[in-house]
């Protein structure tokens, strides 16, 4: 069937189902019920499933939807994942049309309808009330393998048909019965099955649950009282976000641009990625247009499940700051309606089917990364200085003879936040979009034929400010056998971006078998390396940026980072113009500080972290478990 | 025996003084000496063995509940801890899950980072690693562990942890490293992972072990402190503390983990709701505890305690890893404040008015509308009755605050605006028990609800409708519930060890010797408390999960050897709870035990209180006065004739119908109409929910609004 005929990014309009009045405390308690549903539907999801990018990382989404897949609510999960179910089920409905039926399992991961990537698989389950499709329980979650050229990832694929086994809109169960032939058209064609299933078990029973639990509150309070609550706790999300962008002068802003790495085969080829926001009345727009055609490789983004999802994450964000705005405005449709994105058909941003699109998290990130930097000026106490907006997204695997199974870990390697107004920046955290949680170093270890040899804040210190920015981390990890490493990762070329005076970040990197005669630099992004047993790999992940000037910084805050080695003796005095009395007591000299200030505001100096250390070289570092590994492997 | 109970808590120390053989109960309230707790309960014991007319020494357990531990981290005023951990991992607690608390907002901040337990400073690392196996990867170099902490106790920290990779597996390196912080620096608080928790997910098992070193040097001194002061007092008996596992803890266990009694004071008011219930003559209780901030709500099965999952034990924002009773806190309670956000959505709490400036009606300076001025404009809350005539409260500012606030911004009349205040908040409570009931499989008919607190009683009754309880059970002194639930409990110690086992391939004895071994040492334990053997009850426990899931469940298993049949029971069970928790079962899949434990129970002595006074069915000796209040009936809310009673002067065999109110000092309970409610005869209220087909109406005029959530 060609996708291309589906008109992308098309939402469905006002809900046009018969509303009723719903008085002010039913309101807030089926509200409440909403989110419960969905939180309760993760819990189940994380808790039975068995591949620990799902269970440890809880990298899913989950939630109920309206019969057009407005989103009703969603689970407090990876905020890549919420938002991307509406665009699966529009997706997959232009495959099915009406042909859905009580008791059908669908299963969908097609990016050119809807899917956030390939291997984000969604399972979703009907509701019927009355013979009437009143809406959707439907999760999604990343699944170990697709079935793609390469175990795990494929940033360098052929087309969408090379990096996954396409699922547009499979039953996977018809009325209730298991379409076995499906089912092992499924399993079959992974290579990890017995982790797949035992995940897509865990989505199903998810489904099934929220389902039910939605059902309930239906037979409590009535279908058109519930689907008018719902509806109305839409408009009211909506209208506490447009409240917030008509707050906003209108204008352009920006354009800013930022560069990603390569696009994983075309080596020193950087790809702009160009942000502009145009704020009119309520509305805002995210402006792609300048942005890097689409590449030949799997380094494009679906338009719907992943860009759209990245524009009303960075709007929502920085507009209703969970912390900083006083109330709790749900997710749901609502806070999508007023963001209008622009992404020229063509772009990295909104690809030609059949380009494959497998790796598209960093693009999306950096856009976020953009909008925030392209605000600073309108809202400064609202924005952080440049994050590290990209991650190290890894695949380890195997080929275990005794299961007849592959083996395949996935890694997310966090980076760190920039400086914020009135405070510093959250180091070593997944940042922006990704919200996974890491897996324990003794999970590893225990589970698979590997061993992380260091896992610590890299040793270069937080990029200078007045609030400084967040550190990365370094992270080695070593083969125990012959296996295969993939990743998809970016900002190993460009920094994130100081504001207000504040230092620009450090640049990630990433080595095979550092500081040994094997010593190779890796790309970001590379797809099928083979690994023998014993070698290893490094991973240092951006230090964000700083933000304002770091000459304003409290010298007590300066003398503190020291303490913690934030910072450096050194840096203390080029960027932040302290001086101590002593390397011992590290007593500030109030004096000498302030004569150094002086001279520093009226000499030329650096602003940015990367070129610090371009001159310098990054230091050593290095863990007893690492060297006693080289030594067991015989790696010099 | 002659025992007392102590519950410190926020605002006041409760206290119940019982001898066994003479059934004379006590029991005393007193405010709480926040500086030094020690006092208020140093005080406590000597006013209530005074009013018993016995000498202090004439005491044979001292029982207590506290929230000390839990209060330093609130509070953050814990020691400065340092740690010693292995070489190339030095930033665990800083990095911990890599995930943020929130998933929209770039303003947030990681406590782990912003209030860090050990400050990355006294974060110092040493060469060492032990590998997946136990063998050493890397030998401990000892030189340069002496030279760490000699540099700790130069930096002038109070307590030292030693956390290392894999030490639950082999505890030398970290055994070796205590003896050397020992030599050393033999006045800090120890804190060692092998010992403390040794168990495997390095993040939440190096801060649970950090937690331990944080609050440790505090509760070492104020243990100490209390039991130098009952020592002074005549008291020969020890104190034991209760556990956030409803454990009981010796002075020196409380002080080697003190981390066991993060969850002390909430987990005493469960207990005390079973006691009650139990009494009552129900084994299924939901407890809800109210106050006048938070709520905190308990389910036991049977009169069994359920247990929290070990990956959802937190204290404030830190995990902490280590048995809990399954006790749900909500930002619910007499204070919350009720009001309009700027998008028209009518909220109450979680935001508190607390004690200070507290309700409007207290006329304390505060102005916004809170559950308690609800109460009061329904005519639920008396205002000359309040605290038993203690204190008045001012209807007319309770008034003025729900008409400038929610019923203005609402366009509802005052009593309207009360009635959905008091129905959100309500529902808050409901999501939460259904939350704890209904969604893990327990069907809340089969459950009585037992009302605790000052707050308590005033919802219950309406909680019970809507969840499904057809009874609400109010006993004699619902503020002191969890102090006599120190006393209703058994004397319990639970240990744990890492096992890795596989049912299909199970090493019978190796797990068989585990469980003697953990047998051994919670015997060795109760025998030294003083229990005689044949007190001694022992439970095995395995925690299992499919093989590939990362996420355990406690499975009771049998005593006796480990062998086949062993196995088989312990598969079927297993399937078993997986299902009623997740709803599926994989009977094809092999399963795995990470850990095993063994819970050691000293049975005391029952906790029997006397019987009250039998009066007739009429109340009306206890009659105090005949008003109006607002009610919901026959789908209007509407004021009706509502009678109030004295508690004091109610006998069992008492027979109250709904509406009505009954005051005593430390509470209110609220009888709605249709309800009807008699007292039994330990002087319980037990109110039959459903037991009228006026309530059934009512329940069915409610549903509109009510909230069965799920």
């Amino acid at each position: 069937m060609s996708v291309t005929e589906y008109e992308v990014g098309k939402h469905p309009g006002p809900p046009t189902r018969p509303r009723v009045e719903v008085d002010p405390i039913t309101l807030r308690v089926l509200g409440g019920a909403f989110h419960a549903i969905a939180k309760e539907m993760a819990g189940v999801l994380f808790r039975m499933s068995y591949s620990s990018i799902i269970r440890e990382s809880e990298d899913l989404g989950a939630g109920i939807f309206d019969a057009e897949g407005r989103e009703l609510c969603e689970s407090d999960s990876t905020p890549m994942h919420i938002g991307s179910l509406p665009w699966y089920i529009r997706g997959f409905l232009h495959r099915l049309g009406d042909d859905v039926e009580e008791g059908d399992v669908i299963v969908h991961n097609h990016p050119y309808l809807g899917a956030s990537h390939s291997p984000d698989v969604a399972v979703a389950v009907p509701i019927f009330h009355e013979g009437e499709l009143l809406g959707w329980a439907a999760v999604t979650a990343h699944v170990l393998d697709v079935g793609g050229s390469f175990p795990g990832i494929n940033a360098d694929a052929f087309d969408v048909y090379a990096e996954a086994k396409l699922y547009n809109g499979l039953r996977w169960y018809r009325r209730g019965e298991l379409n076995t032939d499906v089912d092992r058209m499924i399993f079959d064609n992974v290579r990890t099955e017995t982790m797949n299933r035992g995940d897509m078990n865990a989505m199903l029973a998810a489904c099934q649950l929220g389902r039910e639990r939605f059902l309930r509150l239906v037979q409590r309070y009535g279908d058109d009282v519930v689907m008018s609550a719902a509806y109305d706790w839409m408009d009211y999300s909506e209208r506490m976000l447009r409240a917030e962008i008509e707050k906003i002068p209108d204008g352009e802003y920006g354009p800013i641009v930022g560069w990603l790495d390569d696009d994983a085969r075309n080596r020193d080829v950087r790809l702009r990625v160009e942000t502009k926001v145009v704020v009119k009345g309520d509305r805002i727009t995210i402006d792609l247009t300048g942005s890097n055609p689409e590449v030949p490789t799997g380094f494009n983004v679906p338009f719907e499940g992943s860009l759209l999802v990245g524009a009303y994450y960075a709007v929502r964000t920085i507009l209703l700051d969970e912390v900083t705005f006083p109330e709790h405005v749900p997710q749901n449709d609502g806070v999508f309606r007023p963001v209008d994105v622009i992404a020229p058909k063509g772009t990295i941003f909104n690809p030609n089917f059949p380009r494959a699109c497998f790796s598209r998290f960093t693009q999306v990130q950096r856009v976020v990364d953009n909008t925030i930097l392209a605000l600073a000026e309108a809202l400064p106490d609202k924005v952080t200085a440049g994050n590290s907006a990209g991650i190290h997204f890894c695949a380890y695997s195997g080929f275990d003879e005794s299961a007849g199974e592959y083996w395949l870990y996935l890694e997310v390697n966090e980076g760190s936040y920039g400086g914020r107004h009135g405070k510093d920046a959250m180091d070593s955290v997944d940042n922006l979009m990704a919200n996974t949680r890491n897996n324990p170093i003794e999970e590893l270890d225990m589970r698979f034929p590997m061993r992380c040899d260091q896992y610590e804040l890299r040793p270069e210190p937080a990029a200078p400010g007045k609030w400084r920015g967040g550190i990365g981390i370094i992270r080695r990890n070593r083969f125990l056998v012959d296996g295969v490493y993939s990743c998809e990762g970016d900002r190993q070329t460009d920094a994130p971006m100081g504001i207000f005076g504040g230092w620009d970040g450090l640049v990630a990197s990433c080595r095979r078998n550092p500081d040994t005669l094997r010593q190779e630099l890796l790309h970001a992004k590379v797809t099928g390396v083979p690994f023998a047993a014993g070698e290893f790999i490094e991973f240092r992940e951006p230090n964000a940026a700083g933000y304002g000037d770091p000459l304003d910084r409290d010298p007590a805050l300066v003398r503190e980072d020291v303490l913690d080695d934030f910072t450096t003796i050194e840096l203390a005095r080029d960027a932040y113009g302290v001086v101590f009395a002593d390397e011992q007591s590290l007593e500030i000299d109030d004096g000498a500080t302030a004569a150094l200030r002086a001279e520093l505001r009226e000499r030329p100096r650096f602003t940015s972290l990367t070129d610090y250390y371009a001159e310098r070289g990054l230091p050593p570092s290095s863990s007893p478990s690492s060297l006693a590994g080289n030594r067991e492997f015989g790696i010099d | 025996m002659k025992r007392i109970g102590v519950d410190v808590g926020g605002t006041f120390t409760d206290l119940i003084y019982v001898d066994d053989e003479s059934g004379t109960v006590l029991v005393h309230k007193l405010p709480t000496t926040p500086d030094d707790p020690s006092q208020g309960t140093v005080q406590g014991i000597r006013e209530l063995t005074e009013e018993a007319g016995e000498a202090p020494s004439s005491l044979d357990q001292v029982f207590h509940g506290t929230t000390i531990a839990t209060n330093i981290v609130i509070e953050h005023n814990g020691a400065r801890v340092g740690l010693i951990t292995t070489e190339g991992y030095r930033d665990i607690l800083h990095i911990a899950r890599h995930k943020k608390p929130l998933n929209f907002s770039n303003y947030q901040d990681l406590p782990w980072q912003r209030y860090p337990i050990v400050r990355r400073r006294d974060r110092l690392t040493v060469p060492e690693r032990v590998s997946r196996d136990g063998t050493v990867l890397v030998p401990l170099d000892e030189e340069a562990a002496r030279a760490q902490v000699r540099k700790l106790k130069e930096a002038g920290v109070d307590a030292v942890a030693v956390c290392f990779l894999f030490s639950f597996l082999n505890a030398e390196h970290e055994q070796r490293v205590a003896e050397i912080v020992r030599d050393e620096f033999p006045e800090a608080f120890l804190s060692v992972s092998s010992e403390v928790l040794p168990q495997y997910r390095e993040y939440e098992r190096f801060s649970t072990v950090c937690l331990n070193a944080y609050v440790g040097p505090k509760v070492a001194t104020y243990v100490g402190r209390l039991e130098q002061e009952l020592h002074e007092l005549g008291l020969r008996t020890h104190v034991h503390l209760m556990t956030s596992a409803s454990g009981v803890a010796t002075p020196e266990a409380a002080v080697q983990r003190p981390v066991n009694l993060l969850m002390s004071g909430p987990v005493a008011g469960v207990v005390g709701g079973i006691w009650a219930g139990k009494q009552a003559g129900y084994g299924n209780v939901i407890t809800l505890d109210v106050g006048g901030t938070s709520a905190d709500i308990g389910l036991a099965q049977e009169g069994r305690l359920r247990m929290k999952h070990l990956l959802d034990t937190r204290v404030g924002p830190y995990q902490a890893m280590i048995p809990m009773v399954d006790v749900d806190t909500i930002g619910a309670g007499g204070g919350s404040i009720a009001y309009v956000d700027q998008g028209g959505i009518f909220r109450v709490g979680p935001r508190s008015a607390g004690a200070d400036p507290g309700p409007a009606a207290y006329d304390r300076g505060g102005t916004e509308a809170t559950a308690t001025d609800a109460m009061v404009n329904l005519g639920w809350l008396q205002p000359e009755a309040f605290l038993g005539g203690g204190m008045t409260l001012r209807a007319d500012l309770a008034r003025r605050a729900f008409e400038e606030g929610p019923a203005k911004a609402l366009g509802m009349s005052v009593e309207e605006a009360s009635m959905g205040a008091v129905q959100i908040l309500t529902h808050s409570m409901v999501q939460s028990i259904e939350e704890n009931s209904v969604r893990k499989g327990y069907d809340p008919r089969d459950f009585a609800l037992v009302a605790e607190g000052g707050a308590g009683p005033l919802f219950a009754a309406q909680i019970a409708l809507e969840v499904g309880t057809p009874h609400v059970l109010v006993p004699p002194y619902p503020g002191v519930t969890a102090a006599m639930g120190l006393l209703a409990t058994d004397m319990v110690y639970e240990e744990v060890a890492t096992a890795y086992q596989r049912l299909s391939s199970l090493d019978q004895p190796a797990l068989e010797e585990l469980f003697d071994r953990l047998e051994e040492k919670v015997r060795t334990q109760l025998a030294e408390d003083g229990v005689a053997p044949d007190q001694v009850v022992v439970h095995r426990i395995a925690d299992c999960r499919y093989l590939g899931q990362g996420y355990e469940l406690r499975v009771d298993v049998p005593a006796g050897p480990v062998d086949h049949p062993w196995e088989e029971r312990v598969r079927a069970d297993f399937h078993d709870i997986h299902e009623r928790e997740y709803s599926r079962r994989f009977e094809e899949s092999d399963i795995e035990i990470p850990n095993v434990r063994v819970r050691g129970v000293g049975l005391m002595p029952p906790l029997e209180t006397s019987e009250v006074e039998h009066g007739g069915e009429s109340p009306d000796a206890a009659l105090r006065d005949e008003g109006e209040a607002w009610f919901h009936v026959g789908g209007t809310l509407q004021q009706v004739p509502t009678r109030s009673y004295d508690r004091a002067a109610l006998k069992a065999g008492n027979r109250l119908a709904g509406p009505a109110i009954v005051n005593q000092y430390d509470t209110t309970t609220v009888i709605p109409p249709g309800m009807t409610a008699h007292v039994d005869r330990f002087g319980n209220i037990v109110i039959e929910v459903a037991a009228s087909a006026e309530a059934k109406a009512l329940a069915a005029a409610l549903g509109a609004v009510a909230s069965e959530t799920v």
